[in-house]
């Protein structure tokens, strides 16, 4: 008798709370969905905490609109999920070209509507910055960066790429990207070190890429997956020269680090806010993207994060101090490449993409 | 209560709940994922004749077989002499190595990564050390190789090869080891003889555990390995970020879960009611060895035995450590151990008060700004308070529904219980990464991504795993004459269970409880997953914090994460203290 009523009471207990739980999830799923507020993906870390003071927070008090910012990132196979799911929870969210361009070929996205905006604001984005299926959010940037005690001012130092590549000239510790993902690799760098033109790179030829590859893999010491490790093969001042994100590297020398960026044969990459389909507040995310691009806004952010931004209207709005960190200064701009994610989401005749096909060749390329 | 008698008769039922839950959150989705590789409907194995077309997939998966197999060995010969030395120490001292065992395996994996790269690295510790006393005039290539990456994976799976080891060992009746003493047996026969093969269970859960989740690592390759130490999960979690091509990307999952599922039964898959087998061995191992030692050792073997006879009664109530060597030898060694163990950890909790605004090794200033910004901040705090519910109601859920099904499953024909085992383990053998996949479909076709049930629910099915690996390596060392014994009592089978088997598996359901807390608590892939970007757990947190800026937040973390095995233990301690006292009491009786 004692052991029923235990075993009755254990079962209403436990499935009045398999209830609440049901009940709860079903709920708050309700609420985003009625409501006209919108869940806004901003990035991680201090990338994430400049975007809401700039952007989030002002949208909000200047339309009325609640806005749920997401510490988190978009990438390519989450938004799959999302779309095979049926389950859109989110309305906007920066995303790399790497996924941008696949996610529209594959449907996914819902297409930037440009008559909202301001014409001298358009007229201000970069060539790269428009797409039909997204708006560059924040521009940054590749860069060979030096450790100043190996490589002081006052002496002869790699200039670009083919120097780098050149380790009798330039001896020195050298790390490079880990081209394991397909989209980011040191392809570009590659063939900049062979001598192909800045302006003739693509479509790349995969071939000479590895060729030249082949040459300075002996000499690498690391080949680094992810921006955090920059600051610790470099503070540690065993690294002397290596490709950084120019964001980490300004953060280096911030903190005091003997560290210079080399601005030349650069390369710049971006994300694009983006509108997945299907989302609950597709209208109004539309109209935070609108908000999030305007030159002035884009100014707020990079005086908090040193980022560039895609519409040049900001440098009216930044001072020049904090302007001659940023990537999309018009000046190097001028010595950059500006990334071409459309060749990257090229789909060959065997089903690949050229980012697929770049990330099986580096993971053959590596055990050999 | 006829219900529960029909449960007794027929303990396969057991396993019921745990079965279901696995079938509902992830059994579905990956019998989906089975066919996707298989290109079903069309049925054809031309994503499998892919994999195996490129000779890079062959050489990465040889390669990650490799560097697993040398991975648990490596652990099993550190780990089997220092739980031997554990259960053999004092009871005070056995608790406190316990103790330093679970205490860098509660830290977060990413953090002992990252220390690894502070000791190993070329202005790390070591090399910085080795540069100001003279020895070396540039820095030694201690880190970005093969060596760098067993440190690191070894120190990581240690406590999963002690731990099981432990829970076994203490379960090995020491009189067994005294009467083989008796007959003459020196200690190491009598070890060799006795105490090992009861310890099997220990070392086949041990293994398996360690083997197989090392076959799913990539973090740690990654970050301390070189160019070549590329593990097969690198591979898929590329393949799935640069395109989701779901049918290769299974076709790889399911080939490594075949290298599971191969060495599993090489290593003996039954967890369970091994002490039959464990006879067996020794008894098969007589014929076997007597040739290839040749008599003339047999007969050497056998002169002693009359002077020993003479010393046994002597030495059998003398402490343990039969000559000075020995016992030299053994606390350096469980002193080498622990260092090893705890060394990264010391440096993780000295970074984190650091006062600059990088982990540093030595700190310039010493500060508890980053334990400020830590409980300054609601989205550290909070997450961590996220983490902590998930983790309890993991703990509750796999542990009750883990030592059911382990019950059943040691009650099962042999074939069964190895399918059935099989069946369980399989969401901790398949790389995370798809584990994460097929989970997110289980759990969106109930509706539940992006809920606390929902998380729970997918942290369960991979700390099941690990309490029934647990529960069941106890339960083989378990007698059920005891069992018989109560029944014969007329004790039900409920009764025989909470009076007779329950108190005696307590230890491993306990360990499997810590494990499961612990896997919930460290899991990063698969709740990134199914949190659907508002469920916020204090790994997530980390992991964004380590990819975006590492600031020593991340430092003090891991440090306060170290507090809670050693306040945990010591409640452990407190409810054990008073379990064994109330168990001198039941003892007298039960023994009438």
């Amino acid at each position: 008798m004692k052991y029923r009523l235990n075993r009755r009471r254990f079962i209403q207990a436990t499935s009045s709370a398999i209830a609440v739980g049901a009940l709860s999830s079903v709920t708050t799923r309700a609420v985003a969905q009625s409501s006209g507020e919108l869940r806004v993906l901003v990035n991680g870390g201090e990338v994430g905490k400049a975007q809401i003071e700039a952007y989030v927070k002002p949208f909000a008090a200047e339309t009325g609109i609640n806005v749920t910012p997401i510490t988190q990132d978009l990438d390519f196979a989450k938004l799959e999920l999302m779309m095979k799911a049926n389950n859109v929870t989110i309305d906007a969210s920066p995303l790399n070209p790497g996924a941008v361009f696949p996610a529209t070929d594959k449907g996914y996205l819902e297409k930037i509507d440009y008559s909202i905006y301001k014409k001298e604001e358009l007229d201000g984005f970069y060539d790269f910055a428009r797409d039909p299926f997204g708006v560059a959010s924040l521009v940054y940037s590749y860069n060979m960066i030096y450790n100043t005690k190996k490589f002081p001012a006052d002496k002869q130092r790699p200039a670009n790429w083919a120097e780098f590549w050149d380790v009798a000239k330039f001896p020195g510790t050298r790390f490079l990207v880990s081209g394991q993902l397909g989209a980011e690799g040191p392809w570009e760098e590659a063939l900049l070190a062979e001598g192909v033109d800045l302006d003739r790179l693509y479509p790349m030829d995969i071939d000479r890429i590895f060729a030249s590859l082949d040459k300075i893999k002996p000499h690498i010491r690391k080949w680094w997956t992810n921006g955090s490790e920059i600051q610790q093969l470099m503070s540690g001042g065993t690294g002397d020269i290596m490709n950084s994100y120019d964001g980490r590297a300004i953060s280096l020398i911030d903190k005091g680090s003997p560290i210079e960026i080399n601005r030349s044969q650069a390369k710049l990459t971006w994300d694009y806010w983006v509108i997945p389909k299907g989302g609950p507040n597709t209208q109004n995310a539309q109209k935070f993207i609108e908000f999030a691009t305007r030159g002035e806004r884009q100014a707020v952010f990079c005086k908090l994060y040193p980022e560039g931004p895609s519409n040049r209207n900001a440098f009216k709005f930044i001072p020049k101090d904090v302007a001659r960190k940023l990537p999309t200064h018009p000046d190097y701009v001028a010595k950059s490449i500006p990334i071409n994610g459309r060749w990257y989401a090229e789909v060959g005749s065997d089903g690949l993409s050229n980012t697929q096909r770049l990330a099986q060749r580096w993971n053959e390329w590596v055990l050999r | 209560m006829q219900m529960l008698q029909k449960f007794g008769r027929m303990p396969i039922a057991l396993t019921v709940p745990a079965l279901a839950i696995l079938l509902v959150v992830f059994g579905v989705p990956i019998v989906q994922l089975f066919l996707t590789s298989l290109n079903a409907p069309d049925l054809s194995m031309v994503n499998y004749r892919a994999f195996f077309g490129r000779s890079a997939n062959v050489r990465v998966l040889y390669q990650t077989i490799e560097i697993s197999l040398v991975a648990t060995a490596i652990c099993l010969i550190i780990g089997y002499p220092a739980a031997y030395l554990i259960v053999t120490a004092s009871k005070r001292l056995r608790m406190t190595l316990i103790v330093l065992v679970v205490i860098p395996y509660l830290t977060s994996g990413l953090a002992r990564t990252y220390a690894w790269i502070i000791i190993l690295g070329d202005g790390g510790l070591i090399n910085n050390l080795l540069l100001e006393l003279g020895l070396i005039s540039s820095p030694l290539p201690l880190i970005y190789n093969r060596m760098a990456v067993y440190i690191a994976m070894v120190h990581i799976m240690l406590p999963m090869m002690i731990l099981p080891l432990v829970s076994v060992m203490m379960g090995i009746d020491r009189s067994l080891m005294a009467a083989a003493r008796s007959m003459g047996a020196g200690p190491f026969t009598a070890f060799w003889r006795v105490f090992f093969p009861l310890s099997l269970p220990g070392v086949r859960s041990g293994s398996l555990l360690v083997f197989v989740i090392c076959l799913g690592f990539y973090i740690t390759p990654a970050a301390v390995g070189g160019l070549r130490d590329a593990m097969l999960s690198t591979f898929i979690a590329s393949q799935v970020s640069t395109g989701f091509d779901m049918a290769p990307i299974a076709a790889s999952s399911f080939i490594l879960l075949a290298i599971a599922v191969a060495v599993l039964s090489l290593l003996g898959l039954d967890l369970s009611g091994t002490q039959g087998r464990a006879v067996q061995a020794v008894r098969k191992s007589r014929p076997s060895r007597r040739p290839s030692f040749g008599t003339i050792k047999s007969y050497l073997r056998e002169l002693p035995v009359s002077s020993r006879a003479k010393r046994w009664t002597v030495q059998l109530y003398q402490a343990r450590g039969d000559s000075q060597w020995s016992k030299i030898v053994g606390p350096v060694f469980v002193v080498v151990v622990m260092f090893y163990l705890l060394f990264p950890e010391a440096v993780v909790i000295i970074m984190s008060f650091s006062a600059g605004s990088v982990l540093e090794f030595p700190p310039s200033g010493l500060s508890l700004r980053w334990y400020r910004s830590f409980f300054d901040d609601p989205s550290w705090y909070g997450a961590a308070w996220t983490s902590i519910q998930i983790g309890v109601a993991v703990a509750v859920l796999s542990t009750v529904v883990g030592t059911l099904a382990a019950y059943g499953i040691s009650r099962a024909r042999p074939q069964l219980r190895s399918s059935l085992t099989m069946a369980i383990l399989t969401p901790i053998t398949i790389p995370v990464i798809v584990v994460g996949v097929a989970t997110y479909f289980g759990l969106a076709n109930l509706g539940l991504i992006g809920s606390k049930t929902g998380i729970v629910l997918a942290h369960s099915i991979g700390a099941i795993g690990y309490v029934v690996v647990i529960v069941s390596a106890t339960l083989a060392n378990f007698d059920r004459t005891l069992e018989q014994a109560a029944m014969s009592m007329r004790a039900g089978p409920l009764q025989t269970f909470m009076r007779v088997t329950l108190p005696l598996i307590r230890p491993g359901i306990i360990g499997g409880a810590v494990f499961a807390f612990i896997h919930s608590f460290d899991e990063v892939v698969v709740t990134s997953f199914v949190g659907g970007f508002s469920m916020y757990t204090l790994p997530l947190k980390m992991w964004e914090n380590i990819r975006n800026q590492i600031d020593p937040t991340v430092a003090a973390v891991a440090s306060l994460l170290t507090l809670l095995p050693v306040i945990w233990l010591v409640a452990l301690y407190v409810t054990w203290w008073r379990s064994r006292r109330t168990s001198h009491r039941v003892l007298p009786e039960a023994q009438v």
